[in-house]
């Protein structure tokens, strides 16, 4: 028997639980990926019931409003004019992105066990106190699909990044994740990352930015290519 | 233990007392349309948050505080929390802006699912930390004092919702109560109303059912 055997009304019952946040997350988890295992059917039925509760809700929410707090505006607007942390949408995802908590982005889709390493730590700290202390100081950060998250906090002016990956699990034997650098028709590699590499926390600087409008991450064979060849596993804007 | 909880029933009622006096005429198309734009307009202005907009920013706190904060609050009961927690939402707001997509939902349903997601996540913890059910067991709900602006939410939308909800059974209310405003999880409920699973499951079901038929939302 398929361990993920559901029947259709048993999962679709507890999309109305599931949309509340009525259960424990790991029960959460785990009906997701139930969910995705019982074909597009069943899924279709989950979220649909799952949507419509979260609007149902979201009308109902007219008989409990309440006025903030009138200075929560003004210290709102002022940290979000001081803020620019910016979090990716989710990729092609089957789970639609507001019901991903918006916590974790995706970036690109990745199949069971892909995830990134990187490059062991170059000894750089200079370039990412520079970085750091730049005036013009960005961040974006993305969480990978198959776990963990990619931050890369960079300046245009200082012409580098840092990039720091934690939580994301090794690449599959044989393969190392490579990142690239992308700008408007070339592709430059910024580096590999290989099974030993990946650690709950891990750090590259990426010297010498150029032009480049993305870091993007790849799969590839042995210890890396020269351009990509493998699938793109996820990509970060650089802007 | 098991049996309900001392508070279950005043809950309940606290949600119906927002009634209004008077007798619900409903104009369906007029709040059916003030609906739609409300919605169409809260779509536009979340994706020019996510270019960073600050002023569409603005506009989008202000035509949903009332809605994010007073739930918020009937969740967290606490007006420390609750201002920290609707201040964390709107950052992530501005913050994920981009991860909103238009054909998983409305942006409004979006934006209270982030929000009640957080503030469920901080009951949880706070209820965690102090092991002791004294500061979320009391059965005191901040009211609020403030009116919200009849321009933002009007009188009579909030009549016909709580119109609907008055029209679910007792029990029905009780499970999205304590689901949705405690931030209990489904086998709580069971065990704070001492009924069993399958029927405290159907009872949602049928609750939410009832009330978005009743609303002709979703």
């Amino acid at each position: 028997m398929n361990p993920f055997s559901d029947s259709t009304a048993d999962l679709v019952e507890l999309a109305v639980p599931y949309a509340l946040h009525a259960m424990p997350d790991e029960e959460r988890d785990s009906l997701e990926s139930r969910v995705a295992n019982a074909g597009s059917a069943v899924a279709d039925a989950f979220y649909d019931e799952v949507r419509a509760v979260r609007e149902t809700m979201a009308a109902v929410s007219a008989t409990t409003a309440e006025e903030p707090p009138a200075e929560l505006r003004g210290r709102l607007l002022s940290a979000i004019a001081d803020d620019n942390v910016r979090v990716l949408p989710s990729g092609p995802r089957r789970r639609p992105a507001w019901m991903a908590t918006a916590a974790a982005v995706a970036i690109g889709l990745a199949a069971a066990g892909i995830g990134l390493s990187l490059r062991p730590p170059a000894p750089l700290p200079s370039t990412a106190q520079q970085v750091f202390a730049a005036t013009d100081v960005n961040t974006i950060s993305g969480a990978i699909p198959a776990g963990g998250t990619a931050t890369v906090v960079f300046s245009r002016d200082r012409n580098a990044g840092v990039l720091v990956m934690n939580d994301v699990p090794p690449p599959a034997p044989g393969t190392v994740y490579q990142m690239w650098l992308v700008s408007d028709g070339t592709t430059t590699s910024a580096g590999t990352m290989d099974a030993e590499a990946v650690a709950p926390s891990t750090t590259a600087v990426l010297d010498n930015l150029g032009d480049s409008t993305k870091l993007a991450f790849t799969v590839e064979p042995g210890s890396g290519s020269t351009q990509p060849t493998g699938p793109l596993i996820a990509e970060l804007p650089l802007i | 233990m098991g049996g309900r909880g001392p508070f279950t029933g005043t809950v309940v009622t606290l949600l119906l007392d927002r009634r209004l006096d008077g007798p619900v005429t409903l104009s369906d198309n007029v709040s059916d349309d003030a609906w739609s734009a409300l919605t169409a307009d809260l779509d536009a202005l979340l994706r020019r948050v996510a270019h960073r907009d600050p002023e569409a920013f603005a506009a989008l706190y202000d035509a949903t505080r009332s809605r994010v904060y007073g739930m918020v609050a009937r969740v967290l009961r606490d007006r420390g929390y609750s201002e920290e927690t609707t201040q964390d939402v709107y950052l992530q707001v501005w913050r994920t802006a981009e991860s909103y997509d238009p054909a998983s939902g409305s942006a409004l349903a979006w934006l209270l699912t982030l929000a009640h997601r957080r503030a469920v996540d901080r009951v949880r913890a706070e209820q965690a930390a102090s092991q002791r059910d004294s500061r979320y067991g009391a059965a005191t709900v901040e009211r609020a004092t403030d009116q919200v602006s009849d321009a933002v939410i009007s009188g009579e939308e909030r009549r016909r919702v709580t119109e609907c909800m008055a029209g679910l059974t007792e029990l029905q209310r009780e499970c999205i109560e304590l689901a949705y405003y405690r931030g209990l999880t489904y086998v709580q409920v069971s065990e704070r109303l001492s009924a069993n699973l399958a029927t405290v499951k159907s009872r949602m079901r049928d609750g939410l059912r009832g009330l978005r038929n009743c609303l002709g939302a979703g």
